[in-house]
């Protein structure tokens, strides 16, 4: 097999580069094709753009530049997106980070801020003026005194669920309530504070979960009853 | 080989000062070496406290620049016979005129001499805290029972969380008034203690007696009958080792005339 082939298909041109093949090779048979495609197309002025598909190789920072480079010698020649069939352990722990649901249980005290990637259990304790910033959902079964934020930092279909009676402020995305007393004595021990269609924060109860969201079950996966 | 303890708190006017010298002299009647450092640069009072202030020559930012020796700057208090050291802080310069590695080698040169050294933080948590914790190898977090030096404790404790001692903290407790926690009007012991989720080392009632004593340059522990002196002695037994009850903070009822007459008349 080559080194890379061009091949056409509905959607438009895909390049392949060889993952089999050395990366200086593939790159040099690269231009040999640009080339070619050029002198073919010398009269025409359409601009194609091409899909570089990359198999199970992850190209290096040094290496897509050096591909940019390469299509940055051909005016009418540009790249639509490089796709791969393997991604980064880490980008792959980030991808697993944001579907988990963390176990927090721990003490966040007076000034210390602590940001989670993904739906948060939380066991501990946040003291007044301590802040717990998740970027998904979070379920409340420790003692808040502080500030919560779930869907940090601007996605409103996130939840808060459990008691948060005693905290100072909970926040979803961009919505946030200051609790007080006037507010406290709404809010019943086992709530589900949501964004409504209001784009307002709305104090639930858990039985209602289903009415509110009933994307939400959906969401979490997993299998039931085997 | 001593130990050195930060005696911090965070917020100002909590009684930091008045407990190194209180807690340093009451270790020193104990016949332990003790060497107090003040790391108030600016705003030193440690000396007033302890009524040493006339007795200055060096002080610690001196020892730092390789002005003095560490020896020439450690001024002595005379009550106690070789046992009771201070170094003063500095007066005419700001928090930012010693770093972190100079504390930790004045109290690590300190510290073979001496059975316990005891630094006294700056209010804050700029420079001077991060000097002051540097060379300590645990803390001493003092708070009163008012919310916002309760809050304020909790953030050190954080600071100290990110920042670790060999020890645990220690937490004392300062300038209670029993009648007040007795009518629940402010926090309790039991209440802060488990808030702040840090040992307790002991607790000091509030007595007028603390504010004269400080004037005259004579800590509150040498007055022998004293209760908050009591309470400064009962935390140095307890730094040695030693297991001491926590002070009772019952307040005293006295009967009234009729209470009592009426008490002789009940059934028993």
């Amino acid at each position: 097999m080559e080194a890379t082939t061009l091949k056409g298909t509905q959607d438009g041109y895909e390049i392949i580069l060889n993952d089999q093949a050395a990366m200086d090779a593939a790159f040099e048979t690269l231009e040999k094709i640009l080339d070619g495609l050029k002198t073919q197309m010398a009269t025409s002025d359409k601009h194609i753009t091409f899909d570089i598909i990359t198999g199970n190789r992850l190209l290096t920072s040094a290496q897509r530049q050096r591909l940019e480079n390469i299509f940055a010698n051909y005016q009418l020649f540009s790249i639509h997106k490089v796709i791969s069939n393997v991604i980064t352990k880490e980008k792959a722990q980030r991808m697993k980070d944001l579907e988990n649901v963390h176990i927090l249980d721990r003490v966040i005290r007076n000034g210390q801020e602590v940001n989670v990637e993904g739906d948060v259990l939380f066991l501990g304790q946040i003291h007044q003026g301590g802040k717990l910033f998740v970027s998904g959902n979070i379920f409340v079964m420790g003692t808040v005194e502080g500030i919560v934020q779930a869907g940090f930092p601007n996605i409103e279909s996130k939840f808060i669920i459990g008691d948060i009676k005693t905290a100072q402020q909970v926040r979803i995305g961009e919505q946030f309530e200051i609790l007080d007393d006037s507010t406290r004595s709404k809010i019943k021990t086992n709530t589900v504070i949501y964004v409504n269609d209001l784009h307002t924060l709305a104090f639930g109860e858990l039985e209602d979960l289903k009415q509110i969201s009933p994307k939400f079950f959906n969401q979490i996966g997993g299998t039931i009853n085997g | 080989m001593g130990k050195a303890y930060v005696i911090t708190s965070g917020k100002g006017g909590v009684g930091k000062t008045t407990s190194t010298a209180n807690i340093g002299t009451a270790l020193a009647m104990m016949g332990k070496r003790v060497c107090l450092i003040d790391l108030d640069l600016g705003l030193r009072n440690l000396d007033v406290v302890l009524g040493l202030d006339n007795r200055i020559m060096y002080d610690i930012v001196d020892v730092a620049d390789g002005r003095a020796k560490l020896g020439q700057a450690l001024v002595k208090d005379k009550r106690f016979d070789d046992l009771l050291y201070l170094l003063p802080a500095a007066q005419n310069t700001d928090k930012d005129a010693l770093n972190e590695d100079q504390v930790m080698e004045i109290v690590n040169d300190l510290k073979p001499d001496f059975d316990y050294v005891l630094i006294d933080c700056p209010a804050g948590i700029e420079q001077g805290f991060m000097n002051a914790i540097a060379g300590a190898d645990s803390a001493i977090i003092v708070t009163t029972p008012e919310i916002s030096a309760v809050r304020d404790a909790d953030r050190v404790v954080g600071l100290l969380e990110q920042h670790p001692l060999q020890e645990q903290p220690h937490l004392i407790i300062n300038r209670i008034r029993k009648h007040m926690m007795a009518d629940g009007s402010v926090m309790d012991v039991d209440e802060i203690t488990h808030h702040l989720g840090v040992e307790l080392l002991g607790i000091i009632v509030d007595d007028d007696e603390v504010i004269t004593t400080s004037n005259q340059g004579e800590p509150v522990v040498l007055d022998p009958n004293n209760l908050a002196g009591q309470g400064y002695r009962d935390i140095a037994r307890r730094l040695e080792g030693e297991s001491v009850p926590l002070m009772s903070l019952d307040v005293e009822q006295h009967p009234s005339f009729w209470q009592r007459v009426t008490g002789w008349f009940k059934r028993s």
